[in-house]
């Protein structure tokens, strides 16, 4: 098998604000193959999207700054780009659609302007025909009546609308790799299943790659081929899709999965419906042992486990987990001592 | 759109009125009027011929009406004070110079004033910007009437021989640098912080992401992206700023002695010449009223969303 | 039509000299969360915390209580009588035992110009709180009621919008004959008002339809206590900036006012009057001019920075948008 397209190797983006730093993504690594779609899962604040943003250079600087790591796309690293050539790499090379459809989209200018101006940076083509295959593009992600549309200004369009309208200007160079941020979290319900399924069927049309970023199971388990779970700046579970949803490793993955049944326990007992109790680790002074110990059901076992940072560890091959108490290893223990 | 603007223009006419009755009703709470206020004494049935001459005599609402009749048919009215001549003579004349003013000034403020904030915002909080904000800031505080002093000082007394700027007047285009100035620095600050804020935060949109990730070049993404979505603020500042020109002008135009409104205004209230007050009242109101509405018009065209929603 | 954010954000916008930055989704621990309201008590002392870490803010406070104290305390214990007209010391240029200088009538300038504080800043405050009360009575009312009697108010506030303040102003003094401190009040805050009764307005529509007070009324509060408990106090700290950003163009106003002869009148002092006073020497002892506009453009320094360091503290959302 060729190298993957994309390789994460211990990347760090820290935010240097005037509290501290906020250590936003402490070493994360990551990977994905073409044409294969990666989910990158976690709460909301885990780093996910600053990971992204990491990897296209739009960190917002200051106060965030990338202290470490590799970004190895397609042989070259990002990080060590300039930003005249990480503006050539964008767009053309990888693309990016993001959570909010109603304010991604620029609202003083029509949806011509914004997609004719992305092909036509990237593909010396005239106004006629970059504005033909703007309406070949509005045509192909689903978008009634696209001569029309193509000269309406985004409020004209409804949020499902708009989300096709990005994806469209993220495909409008055919880019080898697509991030999507929270591509569905701020559609209704009905409209997010439509919204990945074209998604999905792009990926596949175009032969693209795909990281897709959300903090809902119920979507990664819909595209991805791979997944990495984040916890407080850190990966802390990977492995393919169909493994992790079978044998989650990390109490924090079967806590995301509701496959806890302590944690559920307590959670009905509060009458709530969130499923993991507590808050995740303030970034600007993470614990130094194990940043989810907090929160971990396991964290008082004897053998002191939260005071160390565990490393990320493969369990099995292509399933790799930042635990000392991963499910098998307790299920295991269990069985080896008798109650 | 041309709903909005026919929509616009037809609420200024109400608008008018309600101006025109506040003036009319502060006007007339001005004690005695110019016959009987006159230190000489007018003998009672002169004065009372007098004030029936000029309808002083008549119901309020009369003369309201009669008043906006004037205004309909663009004839102010005589000067209540000065003999044979026309709150309209008075306006030809003098108006010209305080409207040139007024325009230059607003150009100087909008010509230095929106770069200087751009710039200050594209560098924010490096040098540059902390200059800019510095320059903004002291601008924005230092009342006119001392610009105009410290620049008739410099240029006209200090190192007069060099430069030999005339200071009062309004005839040379030498004469008219020194009172821009004056008036248009307090505004070209006001402009540079509005813009540099307007500016810090539309950068700060999803949308300037977007273009960043679509790989736009960072000039487009300034001027196509950021520039025009900033400039929304500003230019909604613009219209109070018109009014803020020429109520400034009243204190340029005395220190430069131009041959405006301004200073004809304060002799006319103390002479309680109603016509001219009220004439010029209306006329500055006018233009601030005129002034809003292309500001709304120009809102529209900026501003897409507004168009249909208005 | 009534107020859009960006007609609010400029009206409220002259900026900062902060750096102010989003972070695309806040990673946890970044600072600045705030927005979600909380006990007025802890709201203040949040707000206070946040206004002490702004460091113009804190020094532009503090040279504005400066200020005041001076204005306050030096004409008790100046060793010059303010009024006392010397010909012999006439227009002198600043030097130790006149700091400021002498005017042309050979009044101590650093004395004269405390007691013109007091004028110019008390005509500023009083002027300020009447611009207001009738902002926030206007802006209440139209807010609250809503529907008909709103949308009549507020046609009527956009009609105004942008009215110079001053012929209104002139022709007020001359109905009262001539400036005083309290024509000069009346004067400056009669047409200055409609800016802060749109912002009263857009800030109580926004609060109304906010969650909170939603839910507050969900669970059977009653108005009254809706508008004491929530309301109003989320409304007072909008006003506390708009104090401060209202003064500066009164005090502008009164000085112009004065200096083209309409304001207070010789022998009393304002700095407008002051001014005045110095531009009919400025060829000589352009000083007198100086000291007096320097005193102006130092408060309304002054308070620009309070202003924008309340907004920071008070309104957080402002700069989390």
């Amino acid at each position: 098998m060729s190298a993957p397209l994309l390789e994460v190797r211990d990347l760090r983006t820290h935010f240097f604000t005037r509290e501290g730093v906020v250590r936003a993504v402490d070493g994360v690594s990551l990977s994905v193959d073409r044409g294969r779609t990666l989910g990158l899962v976690g709460e909301s604040g885990c780093g996910k999207s600053v990971t992204a943003l990491s990897i296209i250079g739009l960190i917002p600087k200051p106060p965030a700054r990338i202290v470490g790591g590799e970004v190895i796309f397609d042989g070259r690293d990002l990080t060590k780009l300039s930003e005249r050539e990480l503006e050539d790499v964008r767009g053309e090379r990888i693309a990016m659609i993001f959570q909010d459809p109603m304010t991604s989209l620029n609202p003083t200018l029509t949806i011509e302007t914004q997609l004719v101006e992305t092909i036509r940076r990237h593909n010396d083509v005239s106004k006629r025909e970059a504005r033909r295959r703007g309406i070949e593009l509005l045509d192909e992600v689903g978008i009634p009546n696209p001569d029309a549309r193509i000269r309406d200004y985004p409020h004209h369009l409804s949020g499902g609308m708009r989300q096709r309208v990005m994806i469209a200007i993220a495909l409008s160079c055919e880019p080898d790799l697509l991030i999507a941020d929270e591509p569905t979290t701020a559609l209704d319900v009905t409209v997010q299943a439509q919204v990945l399924d074209l998604l999905d069927e792009l990926r596949r049309e175009h032969d693209m790659a795909m990281i897709v970023i959300t903090h809902d199971m119920g979507v990664i388990a819909e595209v991805a081929d791979q997944v990495a779970v984040m916890y407080a700046g850190q990966i802390v579970e990977q492995a393919s899709a169909v493994e992790l949803f079978a044998r989650p490793e990390h109490p924090y993955t079967e806590a995301l999965l509701g496959a806890l049944p302590q944690l559920e326990d307590a959670a009905s007992r509060a009458g709530r419906l969130t499923a993991i109790p507590g808050r995740p680790p303030s970034l600007l002074d993470p614990p130094e042992g194990c940043r989810f110990a907090a929160r971990c059901p396991y964290a008082g076992e004897p053998d002191g486990c939260a005071e160390h940072p565990p490393e990320l560890r493969e369990l099995r091959p292509g399933h790799l987990v930042r635990s000392e108490h991963p499910a098998s290893e307790r299920a295991r223990s269990r069985e080896g001592a008798p109650a | 759109m041309t709903r909005l603007i026919v929509r616009r223009v037809l609420w200024t006419v109400p608008v008018i009125l309600l101006v025109i009755l506040m003036t009319f009703v502060l006007m007339r709470q001005i004690e005695g009027n110019p016959f009987r206020h006159s230190e000489r004494a007018i003998p009672e049935s002169i004065q009372q011929n007098l004030e029936e001459k000029y309808g002083l005599d008549d119901p309020w609402y009369v003369q309201y009406l009669r008043y906006v009749k004037g205004v309909v048919t663009l004839d102010l009215g005589p000067s209540l004070v000065l003999r044979n001549r026309d709150v309209n003579d008075i306006v030809r004349e003098h108006f010209p110079p305080s409207l040139e003013l007024g325009a230059l000034a607003m150009a100087f403020a909008l010509v230095f004033g929106i770069p200087l904030g751009l710039l200050a915002a594209l560098r924010a909080n490096k040098w540059p910007d902390y200059t800019a904000m510095v320059v903004a800031n002291v601008g924005f505080a230092v009342p006119s009437f001392l610009v105009a002093t410290l620049l008739i000082y410099f240029f006209a007394v200090r190192w007069g021989d060099v430069f030999d700027v005339p200071t009062s007047g309004w005839e040379s285009w030498q004469s008219k640098v020194l009172p821009t100035i004056a008036l248009g620095l307090g505004p070209m600050a006001y402009f540079a912080r509005l813009t540099r804020g307007s500016v810090l935060e539309t950068l700060q949109q999803d949308y300037i992401r977007t273009a960043r990730a679509k790989g736009l070049r960072r000039r487009r993404v300034v001027v196509v992206h950021t520039l025009r979505n900033s400039l929304i603020p500003v230019v909604t500042a613009a219209g109070p700023i018109l009014g803020f020109l020429i109520t400034g002008s009243f204190v340029i135009e005395q220190i430069f002695a131009i041959p405006g409104i301004g200073r004809y205004y304060v002799t006319a209230v103390t002479a309680r010449d109603y016509s001219v007050v009220m004439g010029l009242t209306v006329l500055l109101a006018l233009i601030v009223i005129v002034a809003n509405m292309v500001v709304d018009i120009l809102y529209g065209i900026l501003d897409p969303r507004t168009r249909e929603a208005r | 039509m009534s107020t859009t954010p960006h007609q609010r954000r400029a009206l409220l916008s002259p900026l900062r000299l902060r750096r102010e930055r989003r972070y695309p989704e806040l990673p946890n621990g970044v600072p600045g969360e705030a927005g979600t309201p909380v006990r007025a008590s802890s709201l203040w002392r949040d707000a206070w915390y946040r206004y002490i870490r702004n460091r113009a803010a804190v020094i532009a406070g503090v040279a504005f209580l400066a200020l005041l104290a001076y204005c306050l305390v030096w004409p008790l214990v100046s060793p010059y009588d303010p009024y006392e007209v010397d010909f012999s010391q006439a227009s002198e240029s600043p030097s130790l035992a006149h700091p400021f200088g002498t005017d042309q009538f050979g009044r101590d300038l650093f004395t004269r110009t405390a007691l013109g504080g007091r004028v110019s800043i008390g005509i500023g405050f009083a002027a300020t709180l009447v611009i207001l009360s009738i902002g926030v009575a206007y802006g209440a009312i139209a807010g609250f009621l809503g529907g008909f009697v709103d949308n009549t108010l507020m046609r009527i506030l956009d009609a105004l919008y942008g009215l110079p303040y001053l012929p209104f102003a002139i022709i007020v003094l001359a109905i009262f004959g001539g400036g005083n401190f309290w024509t000069m009040v009346v004067a400056l805050s009669i047409a200055s008002w409609f800016t802060t009764a749109r912002i009263v307005r857009g800030q109580i529509i926004t609060l109304k339809e906010n969650d909170y007070v939603r839910a507050a009324h969900a669970v059977g509060a009653r108005w009254l206590r809706v508008l004491g408990r929530h309301l109003l106090p989320n409304t007072l700290g909008v006003l506390v900036i708009a104090v401060f950003l209202e003064l500066p163009g009164v005090i502008l106003g009164e000085a112009f006012l004065s200096f083209i002869g309409l304001g207070i009148s010789p022998p009393d002092a304002s700095w407008g009057s002051m001014a005045q006073d110095g531009y009919r020497a400025y060829r000589t002892s352009p000083h007198i001019i100086i000291v007096p506009s320097v005193a102006i453009a130092y408060l309304i320094l002054c308070a620009n920075f309070i202003a924008d360091g309340l907004r920071d503290a008070l309104d957080p959302r402002t700069r989390e948008t």
